[in-house]
Protein backbone atom coordinates (compact mmCIF):
# COMPACT_ATOMS: atom_id res chain seq x y z
CA UNK A 1 0.00 0.00 0.00
CA UNK A 2 1.15 3.50 -0.82
CA UNK A 3 0.11 5.46 2.24
CA UNK A 4 -2.20 5.71 5.27
CA UNK A 5 -5.25 6.42 3.09
CA UNK A 6 -4.59 3.21 1.15
CA UNK A 7 -4.23 1.30 4.41
CA UNK A 8 -7.60 2.55 5.64
CA UNK A 9 -9.14 1.49 2.33
CA UNK A 10 -7.68 -1.98 2.79
CA UNK A 11 -8.99 -2.05 6.34
CA UNK A 12 -12.52 -1.40 5.12
CA UNK A 13 -12.16 -4.00 2.37
CA UNK A 14 -10.89 -6.64 4.81
CA UNK A 15 -13.50 -6.04 7.50
CA UNK A 16 -14.20 -9.77 7.96
CA UNK A 17 -10.55 -10.55 8.75
CA UNK A 18 -8.91 -10.61 12.16
CA UNK A 19 -6.21 -7.95 12.39
CA UNK A 20 -2.85 -8.26 14.07
CA UNK A 21 -2.05 -4.61 14.36
CA UNK A 22 0.12 -2.19 16.35
CA UNK A 23 -3.16 -0.36 17.07
CA UNK A 24 -4.71 -3.39 18.80
CA UNK A 25 -2.68 -4.13 21.93
CA UNK A 26 -2.92 -7.09 24.28
CA UNK A 27 -4.73 -6.52 27.60
CA UNK A 28 -2.08 -4.93 29.78
CA UNK A 29 -3.11 -6.58 33.04
CA UNK A 30 -3.23 -10.12 31.64
CA UNK A 31 -0.29 -12.42 30.97
CA UNK A 32 0.51 -13.67 27.48
CA UNK A 33 -1.18 -16.99 28.28
CA UNK A 34 -4.27 -15.30 29.73
CA UNK A 35 -4.60 -12.99 26.74
CA UNK A 36 -4.94 -15.98 24.44
CA UNK A 37 -6.95 -18.09 26.89
CA UNK A 38 -9.52 -15.40 27.62
CA UNK A 39 -10.46 -15.15 23.93
CA UNK A 40 -11.03 -18.93 23.87
CA UNK A 41 -12.82 -18.98 27.20
CA UNK A 42 -15.18 -16.16 26.29
CA UNK A 43 -15.97 -17.22 22.73
CA UNK A 44 -16.39 -20.96 23.34
CA UNK A 45 -17.52 -20.65 26.97
CA UNK A 46 -14.81 -23.09 28.04
CA UNK A 47 -13.78 -23.70 31.65
CA UNK A 48 -10.74 -21.58 32.49
CA UNK A 49 -8.39 -24.61 32.87
CA UNK A 50 -9.39 -26.00 29.51
CA UNK A 51 -8.89 -22.65 27.75
CA UNK A 52 -5.48 -22.23 29.41
CA UNK A 53 -4.42 -25.76 28.41
CA UNK A 54 -5.31 -25.10 24.77
CA UNK A 55 -3.50 -21.76 24.86
CA UNK A 56 -0.47 -23.41 26.44
CA UNK A 57 -0.43 -25.92 23.56
CA UNK A 58 -0.32 -23.02 21.08
CA UNK A 59 2.55 -21.42 23.00
CA UNK A 60 4.38 -24.75 23.03
CA UNK A 61 4.00 -25.06 19.29
CA UNK A 62 5.51 -21.59 18.84
CA UNK A 63 8.20 -22.27 21.49
CA UNK A 64 7.06 -19.37 23.67
CA UNK A 65 6.10 -21.09 26.92
CA UNK A 66 8.96 -19.31 28.71
CA UNK A 67 7.04 -16.05 28.28
CA UNK A 68 3.58 -17.44 29.13
CA UNK A 69 3.27 -15.64 32.44
CA UNK A 70 4.78 -12.31 31.38
CA UNK A 71 2.62 -9.29 30.73
CA UNK A 72 2.57 -7.09 27.65
CA UNK A 73 5.03 -4.48 28.95
CA UNK A 74 7.69 -7.17 29.59
CA UNK A 75 7.42 -8.87 26.20
CA UNK A 76 9.88 -8.51 23.31
CA UNK A 77 8.39 -7.32 20.01
CA UNK A 78 8.39 -10.79 18.47
CA UNK A 79 6.73 -12.39 21.51
CA UNK A 80 4.13 -9.62 21.69
CA UNK A 81 3.46 -10.14 17.99
CA UNK A 82 3.03 -13.88 18.57
CA UNK A 83 0.60 -13.16 21.42
CA UNK A 84 -1.51 -10.89 19.23
CA UNK A 85 -1.35 -13.39 16.38
CA UNK A 86 -2.43 -16.34 18.54
CA UNK A 87 -5.22 -14.31 20.14
CA UNK A 88 -6.51 -13.45 16.67
CA UNK A 89 -6.06 -17.05 15.52
CA UNK A 90 -8.23 -18.55 18.28
CA UNK A 91 -11.14 -16.37 17.19
CA UNK A 92 -11.14 -18.58 14.04
CA UNK A 93 -11.37 -15.78 11.46
CA UNK A 94 -11.71 -16.50 7.72
CA UNK A 95 -8.55 -14.43 7.12
CA UNK A 96 -5.75 -12.98 9.18
CA UNK A 97 -4.15 -9.65 8.34
CA UNK A 98 -0.73 -8.69 9.67
CA UNK A 99 -0.96 -4.90 9.66
CA UNK A 100 2.27 -2.96 9.10
CA UNK A 101 4.75 -5.66 10.19
CA UNK A 102 7.51 -3.06 10.28
CA UNK A 103 5.80 -1.48 13.30
CA UNK A 104 5.00 -4.81 14.93
CA UNK A 105 8.47 -6.26 14.46
CA UNK A 106 10.85 -3.31 14.23
CA UNK A 107 13.93 -5.12 15.53
CA UNK A 108 14.01 -8.26 13.37
CA UNK A 109 14.13 -8.98 9.62
CA UNK A 110 10.44 -9.75 9.48
CA UNK A 111 10.14 -10.84 5.82
CA UNK A 112 12.25 -13.88 6.74
CA UNK A 113 11.01 -14.27 10.31
CA UNK A 114 7.26 -14.26 9.52
CA UNK A 115 7.19 -17.31 7.19
CA UNK A 116 9.27 -19.24 9.74
CA UNK A 117 6.79 -18.29 12.48
CA UNK A 118 3.82 -19.35 10.34
CA UNK A 119 5.56 -22.66 9.54
CA UNK A 120 5.68 -23.42 13.25
CA UNK A 121 1.89 -23.18 13.33
CA UNK A 122 1.39 -25.97 10.80
CA UNK A 123 -1.15 -28.49 12.02
CA UNK A 124 -2.28 -26.24 14.82
CA UNK A 125 -5.86 -26.19 16.14
CA UNK A 126 -7.73 -24.07 15.08
CA UNK A 127 -6.17 -24.37 11.60
CA UNK A 128 -4.25 -21.41 10.25
CA UNK A 129 -6.43 -19.32 7.88
CA UNK A 130 -4.98 -17.50 4.85
CA UNK A 131 -2.64 -14.78 6.12
CA UNK A 132 -1.94 -11.47 4.49
CA UNK A 133 0.77 -8.96 5.40
CA UNK A 134 -0.06 -5.33 4.70
CA UNK A 135 3.15 -3.39 4.29
CA UNK A 136 4.03 -0.04 2.79
CA UNK A 137 5.35 0.02 -0.76
CA UNK A 138 8.68 1.50 0.36
CA UNK A 139 9.32 -1.72 2.30
CA UNK A 140 8.80 -3.83 -0.84
CA UNK A 141 12.54 -4.14 -1.26
CA UNK A 142 12.76 -6.05 2.03
CA UNK A 143 10.33 -8.69 0.79
CA UNK A 144 12.20 -9.13 -2.49
CA UNK B 1 -19.19 47.14 20.91
CA UNK B 2 -17.83 44.46 18.54
CA UNK B 3 -15.54 43.18 21.26
CA UNK B 4 -18.48 42.89 23.70
CA UNK B 5 -20.47 40.90 21.15
CA UNK B 6 -17.54 38.58 20.54
CA UNK B 7 -17.14 38.04 24.30
CA UNK B 8 -20.80 37.25 24.82
CA UNK B 9 -20.74 34.90 21.80
CA UNK B 10 -17.75 33.03 23.20
CA UNK B 11 -19.45 32.76 26.60
CA UNK B 12 -22.57 31.31 24.96
CA UNK B 13 -20.43 28.94 22.90
CA UNK B 14 -18.56 27.79 26.03
CA UNK B 15 -21.86 27.26 27.88
CA UNK B 16 -23.20 25.31 24.91
CA UNK B 17 -20.08 23.12 24.78
CA UNK B 18 -20.37 22.41 28.52
CA UNK B 19 -24.05 21.56 28.17
CA UNK B 20 -23.39 19.19 25.24
CA UNK B 21 -20.51 17.57 27.14
CA UNK B 22 -22.69 17.08 30.25
CA UNK B 23 -25.46 15.62 28.12
CA UNK B 24 -22.99 13.16 26.53
CA UNK B 25 -21.69 12.17 29.95
CA UNK B 26 -25.25 11.60 31.10
CA UNK B 27 -25.99 9.52 27.99
CA UNK B 28 -22.88 7.33 28.34
CA UNK B 29 -23.52 6.81 32.06
CA UNK B 30 -27.21 6.05 31.51
CA UNK B 31 -26.50 3.62 28.67
CA UNK B 32 -23.88 1.80 30.73
CA UNK B 33 -26.12 1.60 33.80
CA UNK B 34 -29.02 0.35 31.66
CA UNK B 35 -26.85 -2.30 29.99
CA UNK B 36 -25.51 -3.39 33.39
CA UNK B 37 -29.02 -3.79 34.80
CA UNK B 38 -30.21 -5.74 31.73
CA UNK B 39 -27.14 -8.02 31.79
CA UNK B 40 -27.38 -8.53 35.56
CA UNK B 41 -30.95 -9.75 35.15
CA UNK B 42 -30.12 -11.98 32.18
CA UNK B 43 -29.28 -15.64 33.00
CA UNK B 44 -27.22 -15.76 29.77
CA UNK B 45 -24.69 -13.38 31.31
CA UNK B 46 -23.90 -15.80 34.15
CA UNK B 47 -23.67 -18.73 31.70
CA UNK B 48 -20.32 -17.50 30.36
CA UNK B 49 -17.39 -18.67 32.48
CA UNK B 50 -15.19 -15.72 31.42
CA UNK B 51 -17.66 -13.05 32.56
CA UNK B 52 -18.35 -15.00 35.76
CA UNK B 53 -14.64 -15.02 36.54
CA UNK B 54 -14.40 -11.22 36.08
CA UNK B 55 -17.37 -10.72 38.45
CA UNK B 56 -15.70 -13.00 41.01
CA UNK B 57 -12.38 -11.14 40.68
CA UNK B 58 -14.14 -7.80 41.14
CA UNK B 59 -15.88 -9.02 44.30
CA UNK B 60 -12.57 -10.40 45.57
CA UNK B 61 -10.71 -7.11 45.05
CA UNK B 62 -13.55 -4.82 46.13
CA UNK B 63 -15.03 -6.67 49.10
CA UNK B 64 -13.08 -9.76 50.19
CA UNK B 65 -9.62 -8.19 50.23
CA UNK B 66 -10.72 -5.32 52.50
CA UNK B 67 -13.28 -7.19 54.59
CA UNK B 68 -11.25 -7.59 57.84
CA UNK B 69 -9.92 -4.03 57.87
CA UNK B 70 -13.25 -2.49 56.92
CA UNK B 71 -15.21 -4.55 59.45
CA UNK B 72 -12.75 -3.53 62.16
CA UNK B 73 -13.09 0.13 61.14
CA UNK B 74 -16.91 -0.13 61.12
CA UNK B 75 -16.84 -1.78 64.56
CA UNK B 76 -14.62 0.94 66.03
CA UNK B 77 -16.70 3.73 64.51
CA UNK B 78 -19.93 2.10 65.68
CA UNK B 79 -18.54 1.66 69.20
CA UNK B 80 -17.52 5.32 69.47
CA UNK B 81 -20.74 6.73 67.97
CA UNK B 82 -23.04 4.46 69.97
CA UNK B 83 -21.15 5.27 73.17
CA UNK B 84 -21.49 9.02 72.48
CA UNK B 85 -25.22 8.79 71.69
CA UNK B 86 -26.03 6.48 74.62
CA UNK B 87 -24.12 8.55 77.22
CA UNK B 88 -25.53 11.86 75.89
CA UNK B 89 -29.07 10.44 75.89
CA UNK B 90 -28.53 9.23 79.47
CA UNK B 91 -27.40 12.72 80.54
CA UNK B 92 -30.57 14.24 79.12
CA UNK B 93 -32.83 11.51 80.49
CA UNK B 94 -33.61 10.17 77.02
CA UNK B 95 -32.14 6.67 77.43
CA UNK B 96 -35.23 4.96 76.05
CA UNK B 97 -34.69 6.66 72.67
CA UNK B 98 -30.93 6.07 72.52
CA UNK B 99 -31.03 2.70 70.77
CA UNK B 100 -33.58 3.74 68.16
CA UNK B 101 -31.70 6.95 67.41
CA UNK B 102 -28.39 5.10 67.12
CA UNK B 103 -29.73 2.46 64.75
CA UNK B 104 -31.54 5.01 62.58
CA UNK B 105 -28.47 7.22 62.18
CA UNK B 106 -25.74 4.59 62.11
CA UNK B 107 -27.23 1.61 60.28
CA UNK B 108 -29.57 3.37 57.87
CA UNK B 109 -27.51 6.46 57.03
CA UNK B 110 -23.85 6.51 58.10
CA UNK B 111 -22.68 2.94 57.42
CA UNK B 112 -24.14 2.63 53.88
CA UNK B 113 -22.74 6.04 52.91
CA UNK B 114 -19.31 5.35 54.44
CA UNK B 115 -19.16 1.96 52.73
CA UNK B 116 -19.97 3.53 49.37
CA UNK B 117 -17.37 6.27 49.93
CA UNK B 118 -14.75 3.70 50.96
CA UNK B 119 -15.39 1.51 47.90
CA UNK B 120 -15.47 4.62 45.70
CA UNK B 121 -12.08 5.89 46.89
CA UNK B 122 -10.46 2.47 46.74
CA UNK B 123 -12.02 0.54 43.85
CA UNK B 124 -13.81 3.37 42.02
CA UNK B 125 -10.56 5.27 41.50
CA UNK B 126 -8.78 2.08 40.37
CA UNK B 127 -11.57 1.20 37.93
CA UNK B 128 -11.62 4.75 36.57
CA UNK B 129 -7.86 4.67 35.92
CA UNK B 130 -7.90 1.19 34.42
CA UNK B 131 -10.80 1.90 32.06
CA UNK B 132 -9.28 5.25 31.03
CA UNK B 133 -5.97 3.52 30.19
CA UNK B 134 -7.74 0.67 28.38
CA UNK B 135 -9.64 3.23 26.33
CA UNK B 136 -6.56 5.35 25.59
CA UNK B 137 -4.47 2.32 24.55
CA UNK B 138 -7.31 0.92 22.42
CA UNK B 139 -7.36 -2.34 24.39
CA UNK B 140 -11.16 -2.52 24.21
CA UNK B 141 -11.01 -2.52 20.40
CA UNK B 142 -8.29 -5.20 20.62
CA UNK B 143 -10.68 -7.37 22.60
CA UNK B 144 -13.47 -6.74 20.12
CA UNK B 145 -11.20 -7.85 17.28
CA UNK B 146 -10.54 -11.07 19.21
CA UNK B 147 -14.27 -11.79 19.28
CA UNK B 148 -14.86 -10.51 22.81
CA UNK B 149 -17.67 -8.07 23.63
CA UNK B 150 -15.65 -5.68 25.80
CA UNK B 151 -18.72 -4.16 27.43
CA UNK B 152 -19.97 -7.58 28.47
CA UNK B 153 -16.58 -9.00 29.42
CA UNK B 154 -14.73 -6.06 30.99
CA UNK B 155 -17.24 -3.39 32.04
CA UNK B 156 -20.57 -4.90 33.08
CA UNK B 157 -18.93 -7.50 35.40
CA UNK B 158 -17.22 -4.63 37.21
CA UNK B 159 -20.59 -2.94 37.79
CA UNK B 160 -22.19 -6.15 39.04
CA UNK B 161 -19.18 -7.03 41.21
CA UNK B 162 -19.06 -3.51 42.63
CA UNK B 163 -22.77 -3.51 43.47
CA UNK B 164 -22.57 -6.93 45.14
CA UNK B 165 -19.50 -5.77 47.10
CA UNK B 166 -21.18 -2.61 48.43
CA UNK B 167 -24.28 -4.63 49.40
CA UNK B 168 -22.19 -7.28 51.16
CA UNK B 169 -19.90 -4.84 52.99
CA UNK B 170 -22.90 -2.77 54.13
CA UNK B 171 -24.75 -5.88 55.34
CA UNK B 172 -21.74 -7.14 57.31
CA UNK B 173 -20.79 -3.81 58.87
CA UNK B 174 -24.43 -3.01 59.71
CA UNK B 175 -24.76 -6.39 61.44
CA UNK B 176 -21.61 -5.69 63.44
CA UNK B 177 -22.99 -2.26 64.42
CA UNK B 178 -26.27 -3.83 65.57
CA UNK B 179 -24.44 -6.36 67.75
CA UNK B 180 -22.31 -3.58 69.28
CA UNK B 181 -25.46 -1.49 69.90
CA UNK B 182 -27.12 -4.45 71.65
CA UNK B 183 -24.07 -5.04 73.86
CA UNK B 184 -23.54 -1.36 74.72
CA UNK B 185 -27.18 -0.56 75.44
CA UNK B 186 -28.29 -3.76 77.21
CA UNK B 187 -25.09 -5.61 77.98
CA UNK B 188 -24.80 -9.38 77.39
CA UNK B 189 -28.30 -10.08 78.80
CA UNK B 190 -30.43 -12.64 76.88
CA UNK B 191 -33.61 -11.23 78.45
CA UNK B 192 -33.03 -7.94 76.60
CA UNK B 193 -33.04 -9.57 73.16
CA UNK B 194 -36.84 -9.46 72.89
CA UNK B 195 -36.92 -5.74 73.64
CA UNK B 196 -34.06 -5.18 71.20
CA UNK B 197 -36.01 -7.10 68.57
CA UNK B 198 -39.08 -4.93 69.17
CA UNK B 199 -37.03 -1.76 68.61
CA UNK B 200 -35.60 -3.20 65.38
CA UNK B 201 -39.07 -4.21 64.20
CA UNK B 202 -40.25 -0.65 64.79
CA UNK B 203 -37.36 0.78 62.73
CA UNK B 204 -37.08 -1.81 59.98
CA UNK B 205 -40.57 -1.89 58.56
CA UNK B 206 -40.82 -3.69 55.19
CA UNK B 207 -40.95 -0.35 53.36
CA UNK B 208 -37.95 0.98 55.25
CA UNK B 209 -35.92 -2.18 54.50
CA UNK B 210 -36.79 -1.99 50.80
CA UNK B 211 -35.84 1.70 50.76
CA UNK B 212 -32.55 0.99 52.51
CA UNK B 213 -31.53 -1.81 50.15
CA UNK B 214 -32.55 0.18 47.08
CA UNK B 215 -30.35 3.01 48.30
CA UNK B 216 -27.42 0.66 48.93
CA UNK B 217 -27.91 -0.97 45.53
CA UNK B 218 -27.91 2.46 43.90
CA UNK B 219 -24.70 3.30 45.78
CA UNK B 220 -23.18 0.05 44.50
CA UNK B 221 -24.10 0.74 40.88
CA UNK B 222 -22.99 4.38 41.06
CA UNK B 223 -19.52 3.64 42.51
CA UNK B 224 -18.62 1.65 39.40
CA UNK B 225 -20.76 3.10 36.60
CA UNK B 226 -19.56 6.69 37.02
CA UNK B 227 -15.82 5.84 37.05
CA UNK B 228 -16.27 3.55 34.03
CA UNK B 229 -18.25 6.17 32.08
CA UNK B 230 -15.62 8.77 32.95
CA UNK B 231 -12.84 6.47 31.74
CA UNK B 232 -14.63 5.77 28.46
CA UNK B 233 -15.06 9.44 27.67
CA UNK B 234 -11.43 10.45 27.96
CA UNK B 235 -9.76 11.59 24.70
CA UNK B 236 -7.21 9.03 23.48
CA UNK B 237 -4.20 10.86 24.87
CA UNK B 238 -2.25 9.61 27.85
CA UNK B 239 -2.02 12.97 29.62
CA UNK B 240 -5.83 13.04 29.87
CA UNK B 241 -5.89 9.96 32.15
CA UNK B 242 -5.44 11.89 35.46
CA UNK B 243 -8.10 14.39 34.35
CA UNK B 244 -10.55 11.55 33.66
CA UNK B 245 -9.94 10.14 37.15
CA UNK B 246 -10.30 13.54 38.78
CA UNK B 247 -13.57 14.28 36.93
CA UNK B 248 -14.92 10.81 37.60
CA UNK B 249 -14.20 10.98 41.32
CA UNK B 250 -15.73 14.44 41.73
CA UNK B 251 -18.85 13.37 39.80
CA UNK B 252 -19.05 10.23 41.90
CA UNK B 253 -18.84 12.17 45.16
CA UNK B 254 -21.66 14.51 44.15
CA UNK B 255 -23.89 11.69 42.89
CA UNK B 256 -23.37 9.71 46.12
CA UNK B 257 -24.31 12.79 48.13
CA UNK B 258 -27.31 13.38 45.88
CA UNK B 259 -28.53 9.82 46.45
CA UNK B 260 -28.06 10.21 50.22
CA UNK B 261 -29.83 13.58 50.38
CA UNK B 262 -32.60 12.26 48.15
CA UNK B 263 -33.14 9.24 50.37
CA UNK B 264 -33.19 11.45 53.50
CA UNK B 265 -35.71 13.76 51.87
CA UNK B 266 -37.93 10.84 50.86
CA UNK B 267 -37.75 9.33 54.32
CA UNK B 268 -38.16 12.37 56.53
CA UNK B 269 -39.72 15.23 54.54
Amino acid sequence: MADEAARLEQQAALADAAWVSPDLPLRANLSLLENIAIALQYRLNLPSDNAQARSWALLEQTELTAYAHQRDCDLAYSVRFAGKFLRALVSEPPRLVIDRPALLLPDIPYPRWLPAFLDRLNGVQPPLPPCLALDYTWNQVLWN
Amino acid sequence: MIRNMATSESIIAALGCTAVQRWRTFQVTGRLAGRAVVEALSPRFYGNSATRSVVAKQIYFTAWQILPAFTLFAAMLSFVLIEIVVSTARDFGLSEYALEMTVRVLVIEIIPLLTALFVATRSGAAINTEVALMHIHNELEGLRQAGIDAMRFELVPRVIGGAVSVLALTAISSSVALVIALLLVYGPQPWAWAEFGQVLARIFTPLSVIGLWLKVLLFGVVVTVIPIASGLQVPRKLFFAPIAVLQGMVRLFFVLMLVEVGSLALRYI
